[in-house]
């Protein structure tokens, strides 16, 4: 499993970096916002209006107000008025990331994806392919729950001189085994005996 | 020489021996040069000079510091009396020590794997960690001298502690910045997509959005699921699609995040503050902080998230920053291999998990010191705060909320308010702790009947019918169909030009030049608001009371920093009416008569949710830290202090517990709060084991066959065996842990020839025993030989207070010198239940 691991994660980095290179620039990671109220509201005064006027233009920092964003757009309309519209507005000067944000949404589909297809085969698949090796070999005894990373001290049972590439399967069951004998007793205190996290 | 047996064979050995006990170097020597190869004799009482030294400086007994006198006399000058007195609380320390060089020859090799560990289910040993690590330590800067190569190790050593709290601290911003970014995604999911880059959330997907008319945040880029199909926007049929969507999507994420959490971990629900508490405070629980529980916590708290449940992600973003220095303690054996020194690491984890939750770091800092650490030294202070610097920083950087802010709900006010208003603000953090005690109360019940019932047996399903009852509820209002953050942020913020809600429908004059928006009337839209508030109120009042504790990750900051929120703002508005319709009345003391606001509603809501969170975690400063930080307004410290303050009083006057401490007593973990004073006035006589009538079962140091122990093993189930030194003079030689006893017979079994069920078990040195059959089994190297011990008249007051601050596991009882019997953690822990009137039994634990 967890050769299965590193080689999706690999797969998955070219894909990203590919994703990255090709990235949308109609999206732009920078922008200056003016919220202002609508022109009728504030030039005559007898309508009042809950309308918004709202300005997005790429402008540097240092002109994200009044004068670098909403004058020269709206000039004409409030001229002479600039001194009352402009107080009104609100400007924001907002950056952002749209790459890291798309590598992070598309690993957490992809997260969700491989887990969700990992609990079906362990729903479905698996206990049909336990029984199977299961009646062959018969082995599996009860092991202790022991510190995670003690991993040297727990193998003498299961290392059989079988060729690398057994021995690495061996070993990638054994620690399914033992995680999955860890979940269970997890399941077991919290689903069904209630001793923990009610 | 009846009454004080041990102290005078100590004396005798000061006296006589100065050469051994002169320097500590002496000691090294010969301890690294031929373990246990001194004269049988001296040896065994030195070592046992020295075990009283310990005692003596723990209890500082007259008597026994007297024999530490001799000792360190001979190195010494003391010109003062403290300096003295310091030195020799020193020395007696390192004396611990060198009796720990007995447990273990070497610092770094143990030669019986597993030794030092501890079962699943246990409470650590503080103590014995500590000097544990001491030895490592001395054993390293002995070393260093050797080689560079022994330098470099001995450099590495030095700073991994901050290495480790660094690399936690980078971790756990990147983490947090995944899961922010991914709920923000998932949660607008619910609503509809952005076609042309689906990983946009509405915000992002109509961040450059240039049309200059604005109808609440919607643009064309933006498709609602209507939409998605070809539909108009508004109208009953589009309406019904958009509902059945959110309901569709909500109840999607709810049982992926549900199922995965029952599949893969099921330790990653819940949120996980009063586990880490019991954690910090000494137990082990296997795999709650492992990798399978941080990935599948991440993910499936992005998850419930964007399910629209009344639940947060800041209490198991402090789970998940525990989980990340759990797994990054094991990179380095001094952490990994320790548990005391462990729980450095994870209480820096658990401040910069908050520090990301809330972008706060000095209330990270303070609130793994109030709220969840049980042992906070100052150089695990300064590693904490480096660790929420870092990871403040790294989520800071990721900028997930495109806000320049590590949260969503930041605010930045700089209103002034005036002094009357603290009363309206003792007033929320009165209502605040009101709420905070129903919630706790109903909370506690509920989970309770969940635990009792056969209500528990069906956790998942339990998760959907929530999630669908929360999702048909909640859509119909808009302040609960929208993410509670952004309804925080929303009731946080003030009203401007730039907010369109309904919440802001004043009549106000734009005509004005006065650039400060003036007060003004409510239109009838905020009147409406006012009314979908309190309904939303009543509505996540009752809905959180059914979701915390459900069986996936769920934290409670932000429903109960949400339900503050919307009844702060609501007397915010109740104010700011009558300040406007009343201007001249004198508790405006006229500051509100020139038409300027002099009201913020938003300050309200802010103040409400510090009252709301304050009652119900019982927190007070570091609260008022995350929330100054929130806020970035030093002025408003003092309206939010005397809001916590009057929501702590009335809590505590309601009901005694927060919801983290009811939590750890509704499942029985073995939790000594340092906060409850111990108030009765049994003697440790009442309290130890066995009672009456009953044998208490030890190890004799050199009489006892491996069957023998065998069979004591089979036949009682105790963690841990008093050695005494005959059956007919009980007298204490030390304590034997279980584990270690197994691990080391196991291990002589398999490594040693000729060890058969008649060899002895041999706790002495052992030289002097003359053995006819099968070899003898030398364990004096798993034996403590500075065990705690106290008197059976000691008050329980001074042994529950040498529980909390020594961190026991165990202590010994004597009476004049002989073993009388053992006092355990979980014994006092029933025994403080039993005295508060509540069933002993709950204490599940070892």
């Amino acid at each position: 499993m967890v050769t299965m691991w590193k080689y999706t994660i690999f797969a998955f980095g070219i894909f990203l970096v590919h994703l990255s290179e090709s990235k949308a620039q109609s999206y732009d990671d920078k922008r200056c916002k003016c919220i202002c109220p609508s022109i009728s509201s504030v030039i005559n005064t007898t309508q009042p209006s809950t309308d918004r006027l709202n300005f997005i233009s790429n402008v540097s920092p240092s002109t994200c107000n009044c004068e670098g964003v909403i004058l020269p757009r709206l000039g004409d309309q409030i001229k002479g008025k600039e001194q009352i519209f402009c107080p009104r507005c609100d400007c924001k000067y907002e950056n952002r990331n749209t790459a890291i944000i798309k590598i992070v949404v598309i690993i957490v589909i992809w997260v969700i994806s491989l887990l969700v297809i990992y609990m079906l085969f362990l729903i479905c698949l698996d206990p049909l392919l336990n029984k199977k090796i299961h009646k062959g070999t018969g082995t599996g005894g009860y092991q202790e729950h022991t510190n995670e990373e003690d991993d040297t001290t727990v193998t003498p049972g299961t290392s059989h001189p079988m060729g690398v590439r057994g021995n690495v399967l061996n070993r990638v069951g054994h620690q399914q085994d033992k995680w999955k004998r860890q979940v269970r007793e997890q399941r077991r205190n919290i689903y069904d005996r209630h001793t923990m996290l009610n | 020489m009846e009454k004080f047996p041990l102290k005078g064979t100590s004396t005798s050995t000061a006296s006589s021996h100065p050469a051994l006990s002169s320097t500590l170097t002496t000691y090294h020597s010969v301890d690294a040069k031929n373990g246990n190869g001194v004269d049988s004799n001296t040896g065994d009482a030195r070592l046992r000079s020295t075990v009283t030294n310990c005692t003596g400086s723990l209890s500082s007994d007259e008597d026994m510091l007297d024999v530490n006198h001799h000792t360190t006399a001979s190195h010494t000058a003391g010109n003062n009396a403290f300096l003295e007195r310091s030195v020799r609380l020193d020395d007696a320390s390192s004396h611990c020590g060198v009796t720990f060089s007995g447990l273990q020859v070497s610092g770094d090799s143990e030669d019986i794997p597993g030794i030092g560990q501890y079962e699943d289910f246990h409470t650590i040993d503080w103590q014995r960690d500590i000097a544990r690590d001491r030895m490592r330590h001395r054993y390293i800067v002995k070393k260093k001298h050797d080689s560079i190569w022994d330098l470099i190790k001995g450099a590495h050593d030095a700073w991994s502690g901050w290495l480790c709290v660094l690399l936690v601290g980078l971790f756990t911003g990147v983490a947090a910045g995944v899961i922010d970014i991914g709920a923000s995604w998932m949660t607008d999911l619910k609503f509809g997509i952005c076609p042309q880059a689906f990983w946009l959330n509405k915000e992002q997907c109509c961040w450059s959005y240039n049309e200059t008319t604005f109808d609440g945040g919607n643009c064309t880029q933006w498709k609602s699921w209507p939409e998605v199909f070809k539909q108009s926007k508004d109208g009953a049929g589009p309406y019904i699609i958009s509902y059945l969507f959110y309901t569709a999507w909500a109840l999607l994420f709810a049982s992926l995040s549900a199922s995965l959490v029952r599949m893969f971990a099921p330790y990653a629900c819940g949120s996980g503050i009063p586990e880490i508490k019991t954690i910090l405070s000494g137990f082990i629980i296997r795999g709650y902080l492992g990798k399978w529980t941080l990935i599948i916590k991440s993910v499936g708290l992005i998850l419930s998230v964007s399910s629209g449940l009344n639940l947060g992600k800041e209490g198991p973003m402090v789970h998940i920053a525990c989980c990340i220095g759990n797994i990054f303690s094991y990179l380095f054996p001094k952490y990994g291999r320790n548990e005391a020194k462990k729980r450095e690491i994870l209480s820096a984890a658990a401040a910069a998990g908050v520090s990301v939750a809330f972008g706060a770091p000095i209330g990270g800092v303070l609130f793994s010191l109030e709220e969840v650490s049980y042992y906070f030294p100052l150089k695990t202070l300064w590693r904490s705060f480096f660790c929420a610097l870092i990871a403040a920083f790294v989520l800071r950087s990721i900028n997930p909320f495109g806000n320049e802010h590590s949260v969503l709900f930041y605010v930045e006010y700089n209103k002034p308010w005036i002094f009357f208003e603290l009363v309206p603000f003792v007033m929320l953090g009165i209502m605040g702790g009101v709420i905070a005690t129903i919630f706790i109360k109903a909370n506690l019940y509920w989970c309770r009947y969940r635990k009792t019932s056969k209500l528990g047996q069906y956790p998942v399903t339990e998760v959907l019918v929530v999630t669908v009852a929360t999702a048909i509820i909640s859509y119909p209002n808009p302040y609960t169909r929208m993410n509670t953050s952004q309804l925080i942020y929303l009731l946080f913020s003030q009203c401007g030009v730039s907010n369109a809600d309904i919440l802001c429908d004043y009549n106000r004059n734009f005509t004005d030049v006065n650039s400060a928006i003036e007060i003004a009337a409510a239109e009838p839209g905020v009147y409406k608001a006012v009314w979908l508030l309190v309904l939303a109120l009543i509505l996540k009042l009752i809905m959180t009371i059914f979701t915390f504790g459900m069986k996936v990750p769920c934290g409670l900051f932000i429903p109960s920093l949400c339900l503050g929120a919307i009844m702060g703002r609501i007397v915010g508005i109740g104010m700011e009416q009558l300040a406007y319709n009343y201007p001249h009345i004198w508790m405006f003391s006229e500051e509100c008569s020139t038409g300027v606001d002099c009201i913020t509603p938003g300050l309200y809501a802010m103040v409400g949710a510090a009252a709301v969170l304050g009652g119900v975690t019982r927190m007070t400063v570091s609260l008022v830290v995350i929330m100054f930080e929130l806020t970035g307004g030093v002025r408003y410290i003092v309206p939010l202090m005397a809001a916590a303050m009057a929501s702590k009083w009335v809590g505590d006057a309601l009901g005694k517990q927060g919801i983290y401490d009811a939590h750890i007593g509704l499942n029985g973990y073995p939790f000594l709060d340092s906060k409850d004073e111990f108030q009765h006035t049994t003697l440790a006589a009442d309290v130890m084991q066995p009672k009456r009538n009953e044998a208490l079962h030890v190890l004799t140091q050199d009489s006892m066959t491996v069957d023998d122990v065998d069979t004591l093993l089979k036949e009682t189930e105790h963690n841990g065996f008093p050695v005494i030194v005959s059956r007919e003079s009980q007298y204490l030689v030390g304590f034997v842990l279980r584990r270690d006893l197994n691990l080391a017979i196991a291990n002589a079994k398999r490594m040693m020839e000729g060890i058969s069920g008649q060899s002895l078990i041999i706790f002495t040195n052992g030289n002097n025993v003359q053995t006819h059959g099968p070899p003898p089994l030398k364990l004096k190297k798993i034996l403590d030989m500075a065990p705690i011990t106290i008197t059976d008249q000691t008050p329980m007051e001074t042994v529950v207070d040498m529980f909390r601050k020594l961190g026991l596991r165990q202590t010994l009882v004597t009476h004049n010198g002989r073993l009388l019997g053992v006092i355990t953690k979980k014994d006092v822990l029933r025994h403080v239940k039993q005295l508060d009137n509540e069933d002993p039994n709950s204490v599940l634990f070892n």
